[in-house]
């Protein structure tokens, strides 16, 4: 395919292929992420939001009952940070300050047991059902 | 008759109060004094021993200290201020105060493992001096529903931080 006569411009022609390629790519990743999040808007907002209040050195409930796709929000009413943290390793929120709030989504049925990683005494459950 | 009643209730909160005072039991203003108090003692301490302490855990446990008790205080102060309760001292405040100095003074004269034990040994004592006395003197001595309500929302936090300690405790005991 290679003309003789246009050396010059088929350096061009030789990367023509490979940048169509790339945007396609590119595009398809873009619509990718895009349906994916809106495939995670829609869940969200199928699932229940349910509150636990951190306050007084305790997770209110302890255990709390959720389907999957349930969005849970502790809120932090105690006046020292504390932290929701999977005694398995599956989520941790890090410290949540006094009056603010961390938000984790339940998707895979099975029991979580958790605690805040800096007071001893505090511990919680999530059964996904 | 309503006003009997009324006098019947006077009389017998009165001597509610007479027999309060007679049992040594805390006002408002002391109340204030001495939680301002007991909070600053162990921040102080915290703020030695997060850097001075030899153990990670015990280092850990200091900050935690800092951390949490200044958050009570700024409550608790903000409380204060709000009801116009101006802090008075008096024994058990002053009598915690020298403690806490008497503690900071002898912590200045340990290192390493020694340090984390008296640190440590201390803070035992200390939180569980504090809960007796909240629960003795300061919840039921507390006249302000508000004042009361932050005492016994803290509450839990003092029986957290003796379990932690007596944990801690436990574990340099055995080493």
């Amino acid at each position: 395919m290679v003309r003789p006569h246009s050396d010059r411009s088929a350096p061009a022609r030789r990367y023509r292929a490979p940048v169509l390629i790339l945007s396609l790519a590119v595009a398809l990743v873009a619509a990718g992420t895009l349906t994916g999040h809106a495939a995670q808007r829609a869940k969200r907002t199928a699932g229940h939001a349910h509150t636990v209040i951190i306050e007084g050195m305790a997770f209110k409930p302890q255990v709390i009952v959720v389907h999957p796709g349930d969005r849970i929000t502790w809120i932090n009413k105690d006046l020292f940070p504390h932290t929701v943290t999977s005694t398995a390793g599956k989520f941790d929120s890090h410290p949540i300050d006094p009056d603010a709030s961390w938000t984790y989504v339940a998707r895979k049925p099975g029991e979580y047991d958790y605690v805040c990683t800096l007071h001893v005494t505090m511990k919680g459950r999530i059964e996904v059902r | 008759m309503m006003k009997r009643a009324v006098y019947l209730l006077g009389a017998v909160l009165g001597a509610g109060m007479a027999l309060a005072s007679a049992q040594g039991l805390p006002t408002d203003p002391q109340i204030a004094a001495i939680v301002v108090a007991a909070n600053q003692v162990d921040i102080n301490a915290g703020k030695l021993a997060e850097h001075k302490a030899h153990a990670a855990d015990v280092r850990a446990f200091a900050k935690r200290m800092v951390t949490d008790h200044t958050g009570v205080n700024k409550a608790a102060v903000a409380l204060v201020t709000k009801l116009h309760v101006t802090p008075e001292g008096n024994a058990t405040a002053e009598s915690l105060r020298q403690g806490g100095e008497q503690n900071i003074a002898n912590l200045k004269t340990l290192k390493g493992a020694a340090f984390d034990k008296a640190y440590i040994d201390h803070e035992v004592t200390y939180h569980q001096a504090v809960l007796d006395a909240m629960d003795k003197a300061l919840i039921p001595g507390a006249k302000n529903p508000e004042l009361k309500a932050l005492l016994v929302k803290v509450r839990p936090a003092f029986v957290d931080h003796l379990e932690h300690a007596k944990h801690i405790q436990s574990k340099l005991g055995g080493q």
